[in-house]
């Protein structure tokens, strides 16, 4: 009885790894062909471990693909898109969930209503908001439509903040503390794993966003990574001498720095997903 | 809740409710402030949109200059166009051989992977691990995979004695749209199992131990002690997946297909896209979206009530 349970789970485990590298091998795929040869990513049968590094793959791949333009475009996006979104969320959340104002429902439930509409489906008329502005191909219309987007964030303040104790604000409030002092001194300490939980959706959101930096910022000067890694998958060879197996160490360059992020925030992103309120 | 100011005997009911509705409205000023700039961007690049978009749909405009009012003319053309029926029907579906699978899938995978062994939290980083590729490096990765000379997929094919179409997965009609299909699965399995994993960890493991040394097998298991379980995550996760799948519904298409081979993978996003930025038909681009933005309500509207049906205890 006990040797079989603990085969049983020995062969569990076999099966759940096995499976595991099934769904890992694309990416160790990725990971392989951008230290391979061109030789090797052509071979016939496909090579998941490399006979030889290349690692100067990555040195081409940085500077001939991608361009420390597009990756400071990037980081720029993400900082101030994700980072003006938590700003306008914890303050929205602070305000629907423990102050009492007129039309605190109304605001509440449109929020909501916005979760469910995928930012795909009004880009287009977002763009065309944003043309009106004149801010295409600027950084504002790139970040400012973007952080706009607050209905997932201000619901994920709101039920973290609900649950802090109202006698704590109370209490505060008659010492004379302002609403502004309870945000920065009460508000933001206390919420910090919802602000984790908040940045991990959002940082890995923004960085692997395609659509809207197409539509909003096309040209070189503010081109983020994403674009560039759409024209390696739309076939574009970025010029002659640049090889498959660099173009590989390129995409590889824009993706390690979320995966790395997401193995290590995976407990906050759960708690992100599921305190997003529709549980 | 008690009442201790009112000071007229006569209408307690009254004062009550008009002292309530101060005090329930007590902070306007500093809520208008802590709110305000958050309410007011939401409602000009998300509200505006929408409400806007509803209004393009009844002009003709590339753009530049004024729109000039059509009436229904946009939704009229709509109707007799032809790839707009062959969009719609190639984004359901799109949506539904991609959100079903996710589902089944991630709920089955998040059973075999919730259990305690030495390793494990670098077993479950293999399967989480796809949620943080973007769609574009999800491309680049896949198009490697389904290239018809040299790619993975076709060697597969080769070795279980299969032949691989000669045009190549992505360019055969009956394969492209599966083959993205299989693309958007796979970046958004780890959050249906991730999901899952968080509802199965809060079924206690006496629980279950207890279903079986009363001679609960599999399916009664998986039916009564596990499925109300995550009965209720299922809805969350048939959410988060159908936004996904709306999204890559652009993103691999653009990056992999462009609609082709012959509209096979023409999907209704992907379309709006080309009519607005290729064709300056903003106006009927606004009224496809509005079209769109219907389907999305009414899966969404399927999903709920699915969700009663599933729900329901046993």
């Amino acid at each position: 009885m006990r040797a079989s349970r603990r085969t049983r789970t020995a062969t569990r485990i076999c099966f759940a790894t096995a499976i595991g590298v099934v769904m890992a091998a694309p990416l160790l795929l990725l990971l392989a062909g951008s230290v391979e040869s061109v030789a090797q990513v052509d071979a016939a049968t496909p090579q998941f471990i490399p006979s030889s590094f290349h690692f100067d793959n990555f040195v081409q791949g940085w500077n001939q693909v991608l361009t420390a333009r597009a990756f400071l475009n990037s980081v720029i996006f993400v900082v101030f898109a994700v980072g003006i979104q938590w700003a306008l969320c914890i303050s929205g959340g602070l305000a629907i969930s423990k102050m009492r104002f007129r039309g605190r429902t109304v605001t509440t439930s449109l929020f909501a209503v916005s979760l469910f509409i995928p930012i795909v489906t009004t880009a287009i008329p977002t763009f065309v908001v944003t043309n009106e502005f004149h801010l295409i191909d600027t950084y504002p219309g790139l970040i400012i439509p973007i952080a706009a987007q607050t209905g997932f964030g201000t619901l994920l303040f709101r039920q973290y903040i609900v649950t802090m104790p109202q006698e704590l604000f109370d209490a505060a409030r008659i010492d004379g503390a302002g609403w502004w002092l309870l945000l920065r001194r009460l508000v933001v300490p206390l919420a910090r794993p919802a602000t984790a939980a908040y940045l991990a959706i959002s940082i890995i959101t923004a960085w692997n966003m395609y659509l809207w930096p197409l539509l909003a910022a096309s040209s070189a000067h503010v081109e983020v990574l994403s674009e560039i890694v759409a024209a390696i998958g739309q076939g574009d060879n970025f010029g002659y001498s640049v090889t498959q197996p660099q173009l590989f160490a390129a995409t590889v360059i824009t993706v390690m720095p979320v995966v790395i992020a997401f193995l290590f925030l995976q407990p906050a992103f759960v708690r992100g997903l599921t305190g997003s309120g529709v549980e | 809740m008690p009442e201790p100011l009112s000071e007229s005997a006569g209408a307690p009911a009254v004062v009550a409710a008009r002292s309530g509705g101060a005090a329930r409205h007590r902070d306007g000023l500093p809520a208008l402030f802590m709110l305000g700039p958050n309410v007011l961007l939401f409602t000009v690049f998300v509200g505006v949109p929408i409400v806007g978009a509803l209004a393009l749909s009844f002009c003709r405009w590339n753009l530049v200059g004024s729109p000039i009012w059509v009436g229904l003319d946009n939704y009229k053309q709509m109707f007799n166009d032809p790839i707009v029926g062959i969009a719609v029907k190639n984004t359901l579906y799109f949506v539904a051989m991609g959100v079903l699978p996710t589902v089944i899938i991630s709920l089955g995978l998040a059973m075999l992977i919730n259990f305690r062994f030495r390793g494990v939290i670098i077993v479950r980083s293999l399967y989480l691990v796809p949620a943080a590729v973007s769609l574009a490096a999800s491309a680049v990765i896949w198009q490697y995979i389904y290239e018809p000379k040299f790619g993975l997929l076709s060697w597969l094919f080769v070795q279980v004695g299969l032949t691989p179409p000669i045009n190549g997965f992505l360019g055969t009609q009956s394969w492209a749209l599966v083959c993205l299909d299989v693309v958007c699965i796979w970046t958004t399995l780890p959050i249906g199992i991730l999901l899952y994993l968080a509802a199965l960890q809060r079924i206690p493991e006496s629980v279950i131990e207890a279903a079986t040394l009363d001679g609960a097998g599999w399916f009664r298991r998986a039916r009564y002690v596990i499925w109300p379980g995550v009965s209720n995550m299922t809805l969350l996760v048939a959410i988060i997946s159908l936004i996904a799948f709306t999204a890559s519904g652009f993103d691999l298409v653009n990056i992999l297909t462009k609609g082709q081979p012959i509209y096979a993978t023409e999907t209704l996003i992907y379309y709006i896209y080309n009519e607005a930025v290729n064709d300056f038909q903003w106006g009927y681009a606004a009224a496809l979206s509005v079209l769109q933005f219907v389907m999305i309500v009414g899966i969404l509207g399927l999903l709920a009530a699915a969700r009663r049906f599933l729900v329901r205890q046993p």
